[in-house]
């Protein structure tokens, strides 16, 4: 059981996947530019993370070595598509918000990478929590991010407007904004390892 | 060979369920996804013509994306309401031209009023490309009327 728990642990902080392991930055840099992109987003990968972990876990020892990345890509890219229709039909305003970043989920590397670097060598119930686990991650980082730039930069918190936009930082909701707001970020949590972690 | 030929019915095998999944999955989300379409058309149509007249779609060059316009034109020929359906310019400044402050000043024009940036139209600081090409998409849709 503390396995399982070491599992899900791992993505929060430690193995962030945005800010630790630095991957999946795309999807990052393009969609944070408000906290409801970045949560709609969030949840996209995280259906598609834990079913893709889950299902490359289940079929492990039926993979074949040598088309197992063939193989992985075709079960990722079978939920991204699931969840682009369902998106497409049930929320539409999210849908056109997030535009070709949901499709563009096959190519998230925390996907695939999860997929290769854990789901394949480790059992079912591990691969689903380090699913879990790095969704949390790359959720906290994405809408952290999300947070901080629609703040700074529309004057509002998930379309909840704080103060007038016409004094905000427009840069901040630009795409500069998201490198700078990801490199604080990053400087922050190394800095917070040294003493804590 | 035999090798070749197990691999490629493993991944055949994969891609057939993959497919049936998908298959199933669009089956029931399509209705509904061209439900929302239509909904959202009707929806802005009736948004742009509170009354009699006519709704006209222009599709002006912006300044990083096309922007789909629906122009709803009254029996007089004067602009009745204006909506903007679609548009990807620069969030935070271009992307301004979705709000009620920019396009209420359309309302009211017709064929004979210039609809021209700096003329009869404010447009939006940093947004001046955007703002035209609402403009151009106005007096578009008025000479199509």
């Amino acid at each position: 059981m503390s396995n399982l728990l070491k599992d899900f642990n791992q993505g929060i902080i430690k193995e962030n996947p945005v800010l630790r392991l630095m991957i999946g930055l795309c999807p990052t840099l393009a969609v944070s530019n408000n906290a409801i992109n970045a949560l709609g987003m969030s949840v996209a990968v995280a259906f598609v993370l834990i079913c893709s972990n889950l299902v490359v876990a289940m079929i492990r020892k039926i993979t074949p070595d040598e088309v197992r990345i063939p193989i992985f890509i075709i079960v990722i890219s079978t939920f991204v598509t699931i969840s682009d229709y369902i998106m497409h039909a049930y929320y539409p305003d999210l849908y056109a918000a997030l535009g070709v970043f949901v499709p563009l989920i096959v190519v998230n590397c925390i996907i695939l990478g999860r997929a290769e670097a854990f789901a394949y060598r480790n059992p079912v119930m591990s691969s689903v929590m380090d699913g879990v686990g790095m969704s949390l991650g790359f959720a906290l980082a994405l809408v952290s991010i999300g947070v901080i730039r629609e703040i700074l930069g529309a004057g509002s918190v998930f379309g909840f407007q704080l103060y007038n936009s016409a004094v905000a930082a427009t840069i901040m909701i630009l795409p500069p904004g998201a490198f700078i707001t990801i490199g604080i970020l990053m400087a922050g949590l190394n800095k917070l390892e040294n003493k804590v972690l | 060979m035999g090798k070749i030929i197990r691999l490629g019915t493993i991944l055949m095998v994969f891609c057939v369920v993959s497919a049936a999944g998908l298959a199933y999955v669009y089956m029931f989300t399509q209705p509904q996804i061209e439900a929302n379409a239509k909904l959202a058309y009707e929806k802005s149509v009736k948004e742009v013509l509170p009354k009699e007249g006519k709704a006209v779609a222009v599709s002006p060059r912006g300044y990083s994306s096309t922007i789909n316009l629906l122009v709803g034109i009254d029996a007089q020929g004067k602009v009745i309401g204006i909506k903007v359906l679609d548009q990807k310019e620069t969030p935070g400044l271009g992307a301004s031209i979705v709000k009620p402050d920019f396009l209420k000043q359309f309302i009211g024009k017709s064929a004979r009023d210039p609809i021209e940036v700096k003329n009869d139209v404010d447009a939006i600081t940093g947004a001046t490309i955007s703002s035209r090409a609402v403009c151009k998409g106005v007096r578009e849709a008025l000479e199509k009327k």
